[in-house]
């Protein structure tokens, strides 16, 4: 049974492979983030394919999707839902907002005040909504994918650093190779081309998936390697602030993830090393770092510099 | 955003008071050696770290600190007036001190600050190593050792006095340690020296002689030197110590006469009987000359023999020195001198003392010109009429008449320098020798002490075919003095111990004598066992081991030593390696593996080095794979430890051996 879930959830990249040409290892950790029941931030210029990836993932796990196009004039309510007196029936109806999907892409969630964009994060982390003194469940699964613009660009509200912690992974799709585009550009336009993908998964089976993920072997060593990473980010002179105990608890979750998609039932350093960047990006600054841009080059200072094999 | 110091950096609160506490320790036994100002700037720099550390003043700001350090040591260049004596450089040790004090604040500081602390510490026993200050300076080493360890301290969970628990722990098992190093390690002569302050005050004994010097030594009961003897103590009546022979007189004051470098030989002893041999631990004088029972045979070796057979050190006695004598008890001293020789010891200033010399010529003449006849006349005279008193009364410029015909009160140096006068004044060789005479037998330990109020002067007269014999005029006025020690003589006298703490003055008699013996003869096993040590160790490591060089001491303490800084590195670096076997011999493969080129980054797994290598050199990464593969499973897999561990070990010693 394990055997053919993992064998879906690949054959699930693979087909979006097809969708999003030339970036399957972005997809693969899109994947394990939502193996991994955690949410995704996604940076990038306009135009990579963010929603392209986001709609794919909707359709192939089988996931009802909604979307948001943050504005600079959102308020709460546009997210959460509305309570609105029904004349019918003498009382206040709730409206729900899009937030009540089983897949929720918040697109170009920088474009909103800080006030909307709390409404947003709160919900993600406590998994429901009060409203009215009523305390609303979100669906289950519930996964967030969020769009953002680079902070540079201009009229965006940068999400502090305690809200970037929720995310569980941030990625950047970047252009893709010259060979993919090539072959993008041959196919021609097809906007509407998520609807041909067939959902290879359904909301059960992706729990069930999430559950075999939880349960994959963590070695001592192993975890020695991941405190010794993370003692790093804290010691080193070169980082301004450490990666929290969360984002250490993250990492171990989505290397097991990425162990899971991998078809193996142990964590090895490799998979650490894979989802590293991804899990520990955002939650790191450089010391002179001001914008947060050099994510890259510290992740890459991180695992040259730490041993994986000192061992105790 | 500017990054904070890291918490780890800063101490915690209880921390800086242990620094405090821990400075004011070392500090307090030089209080008496330090100038007045540094002592208040020490206290000032507590203070203000006080009033820092309760929040009332913050730090001072660093141009406050820079005039502090130029006012400094412009003070203590003019207090020590550029002279880098001993004095001057602990000086400014302990202000550098105080000052650092001031901003303790970090780690680091604090580290600085009680290593210049075990620094200061170390300095006290420049001057004082008494066996009370040692134990004091033990409990200031704890005390130190406990602020190092409040360093260390989490700021979060201090705690006041734990830190002292700890040193305790710490100092303990180094104890054992201190012994053997203490009895074992070779004393090495310094290899560079700081002068002593030179404006140290010389005790004791001074090179000349006039009225009222010696009396005024009873004022003080400071330790002049201690003395054991091989076999029985000679009787109180035979303990004269002997220092300087005096045969200059100019009518008030005697003086050497001879330069101690004069080429003349040494006067001819003949000993009759048995020598009386012993040793001596003489406290400090800062001036050359050395003790020895009358009259030494042979000169210790730190000293020589003078012509009139007194001892010179070869250089100042500026710390306690121990030396062994052998002094004859009966002997013929002197008595080939010619009367050439002799015509130095008859010289006085002829228009001086007018009388004594017409008051010798006359009993010269009613006893017959007889030598020994006259000296009775004159020991009849004191006998008759003298006093011995502590404090005479002040004599003119012709002492000697005033003494003998108008005060007729003295102390010893009075009667002995009246009587080396009148016997010159009729042609007689005579001569005043000082020392000291008597000291206080302590019975339980078998030592003699003697102090400053012990000093004594005393006579010698050549006589024809006898040489030099001793006189002492003081046995015909006081023979009390003689027979007894100056202690109970004196004691009760006004001016006996005007000087001295009013401790010293009480504690004469009953238990408090009592405990005072007890405590002296501590002190003096201290001396000998402890501060005089290196020279009891020669013969110590020489019964044990058979003869030894330092230096090959020093190689024989070298084993000892590696052996256990070996056993420490053994213990910190390469405990694991041979623990794990695993580690070692994975280790020799990459040792191999670098020999050919390939390094591992710390960051790659052994599967991705063995994949990268499969890109350059295909067959080596062959080799290396089923090692990675093993690794892998050995510590990611959850498998049974024991039987992988042994799986692993065989595919790194088969990869090893593959590639010689």
């Amino acid at each position: 049974m394990a055997d053919s879930l993992v064998k879906q959830v690949q054959l699930a990249c693979d087909k979006l492979d097809q969708v999003i040409l030339g970036k399957s290892q972005q997809i693969r950790l899109a994947v394990t983030c939502l193996l991994s029941s955690g949410h995704l931030l996604i940076e990038d210029l306009p135009g990579m394919g963010k929603t392209t990836l986001a709609h794919g993932l909707a359709s192939i796990f089988g996931l009802d999707d909604s979307r948001i196009q943050f504005t600079s004039d959102m308020l709460p309510a546009d997210i959460l839902g509305v309570s609105v007196f029904d004349a019918a029936n003498g009382g206040f109806v709730f409206h729900p907002g899009p937030i009540f999907s089983q897949l929720l892409l918040a697109d170009e969630i920088n474009r909103t005040t800080p006030k909307t964009q709390s409404a947003l994060l709160e919900a993600m982390e406590e998994g429901q909504v009060t409203q009215d003194g009523e305390t609303r469940y979100l669906p289950q699964p519930f996964f967030v994918i969020a769009t953002q613009n680079p902070l540079t660009q201009f009229g965006t509200f940068p999400l502090p650093e305690s809200q970037l912690d929720r995310f569980l992974m941030r990625i950047n799709l970047g252009y893709p190779s010259a060979e993919a585009e090539r072959a993008l550009l041959m196919r021609g336009d097809h906007s509407s081309r998520r609807d041909r993908i067939a959902a290879v998964m359904n909301p059960e089976t992706l729990a069930e998936a999430q559950k075999a993920c939880r349960s994959v072997h963590a070695s001592a060593d192993l975890v020695h390697y991941i405190q010794r990473l993370v003692q790093y980010t804290r010691d080193a002179d070169s980082f301004s602030y450490g990666v929290s105990p969360r984002g250490a608890l993250a990492l171990l979750r989505c290397a097991k993830s990425w162990a899971w998609l991998n078809d193996r039932q142990h964590v090895v350093p490799e998979d650490v090393q894979h989802v590293l960047e991804a899990v520990v990006g955002h939650r790191v600054r450089a010391a002179e770092d001001m914008a947060g841009h050099t994510a890259t080059r510290l992740v890459h200072e991180l695992l040259s510099s730490v041993d994986v094999m000192a061992n105790g | 955003m500017k990054r904070t110091p890291k918490a780890v950096d800063k101490i915690s609160r209880s921390a800086v008071i242990w620094q405090l506490i821990a400075c004011v320790a070392v500090v307090l036994p030089l209080f008496s050696w330090l100038p007045t100002w540094v002592i208040l700037l020490g206290v000032a720099c507590v203070g203000a770290r006080l009033m820092i550390h309760s929040g009332r003043w913050s730090f001072p700001h660093w141009s406050i600190r820079l005039v502090l350090v130029i006012a400094v040591g412009v003070g203590l260049l003019m207090t020590f007036n550029r002279d880098a004596s001993l004095n001057a450089m602990v000086a400014l040790l302990t202000v550098g001190l105080s000052l650092k004090l001031l901003e303790i604040y970090r780690r680091r500081d604090a580290l600085v600050l009680l290593y210049v602390a075990l620094f200061v510490a170390a300095s006290v026993f420049l001057f004082e190593q008494g066996i009370l200050v040692a134990l004091y300076m033990l409990c200031a080493v704890l005390l130190v050792i406990a602020a190092l360890v409040s360093v260390w301290q989490d700021p979060l969970r201090e705690e006041m006095f734990r830190p002292l628990k700890y040193a305790w722990r710490l100092v303990l098992p180094a104890l054992p340690l201190m012994l053997v190093l203490f009895f074992i390690f070779p004393r090495i002569g310094p290899l560079w020296s700081v002068e002593l302050d030179r404006s140290s005050a010389r005790t004791g004994l001074s090179e000349s002689m006039s009225p009222g010097d010696i009396s005024q030594l009873t004022r003080s009961d400071e330790l002049a030197f201690r003395a054991v003897f091989e076999g029985e103590p000679p009787a109180p009546a035979e303990r004269y110590w002997r220092a300087l022979v005096l045969s200059a007189f100019d009518g008030r004051e005697w003086t050497p006469g001879f330069s101690a470098s004069s080429s003349a030989s040494t006067e001819e002893l003949h000993s009759i009987g048995e020598t009386i041999q012993y040793e001596i631990v003489q406290e400090r004088s800062n001036q050359r000359w050395l003790f020895a029972l009358d009259v030494p045979v042979v000169a210790p070796q730190q000293a020589r023999l003078t012509i009139p057979r007194t001892l010179l050190g070869n250089t100042e006695v500026s710390q306690r020195i121990q030396y062994s004598a052998e002094s004859a008890r009966q002997y013929f001293l002197g008595a080939e001198l010619s009367s050439d020789q002799l015509d130095f010891f008859r010289r006085i200033p002829a228009n001086s003392n007018p009388r004594t010399q017409a008051l010798a010529r006359q009993w010269f003449d009613e006893a017959d010109q007889d030598t020994l006849r006259l000296i009775d006349r004159i020991f009849r005279h004191f006998n008759e009429t003298f006093v011995y008193t502590l404090e005479p009364q002040p004599l003119g410029r012709h002492s000697v008449d005033d003494f003998l015909f108008q005060t007729q009160q003295g102390f010893c140096e009075h009667f002995a320098s009246a009587t080396a006068v009148l016997l010159r004044s009729v042609g007689v060789p005579s001569r005043i020798v000082t020392g000291y005479q008597g000291g206080e037998w302590n019975a339980s330990q078998g030592y003699l002490t003697l102090r400053q109020y012990d000093a004594h002067a005393w006579v010698e007269v050549w006589l024809e075919g006898r040489g030099w014999v001793r006189i002492d005029p003081t046995t015909a006025v006081a023979p009390e003095r003689i027979e007894m020690s100056a202690d109970q003589l004196f004691s009760g006298q006004a001016g006996f111990l005007a000087d001295s703490p009013f401790i010293s003055r009480v504690g004469r008699q009953g238990w408090l004598l009592q405990a005072r013996m007890q405590y002296d003869s501590l002190n003096f096993a201290w001396q000998r066992w402890v501060l005089n040590y290196h020279h009891q160790q020669q013969n110590l490591l020489q019964d044990w081991l058979g003869d030894l060089s330092a230096w090959k001491m020093i190689l024989v303490l070298l084993i000892p030593a590696s052996t256990v800084l070996g056993f420490i590195s053994w213990r910190l670096f390469g405990r694991r390696s041979i623990q794990d076997p695993i580690d070692r011999q994975l280790q020799k493969l990459f040792r191999k593996l670098e020999q050919q080129g390939y390094y591992r980054e710390p960051g790659e797994t052994l599967k991705r080095f063995s994949h990268r290598l499969a890109q350059t050199d295909p067959e080596l990464a062959q080799v290396l794979l089923p090692v990675a593969q093993a690794y892998e499973t050995l510590h990611y897999l959850p498998v049974d430890q024991l039987k992988e561990r042994k799986l692993l070990l065989d595919e790194i010693n088969n990869a090893s051996r593959k590639l010689k």
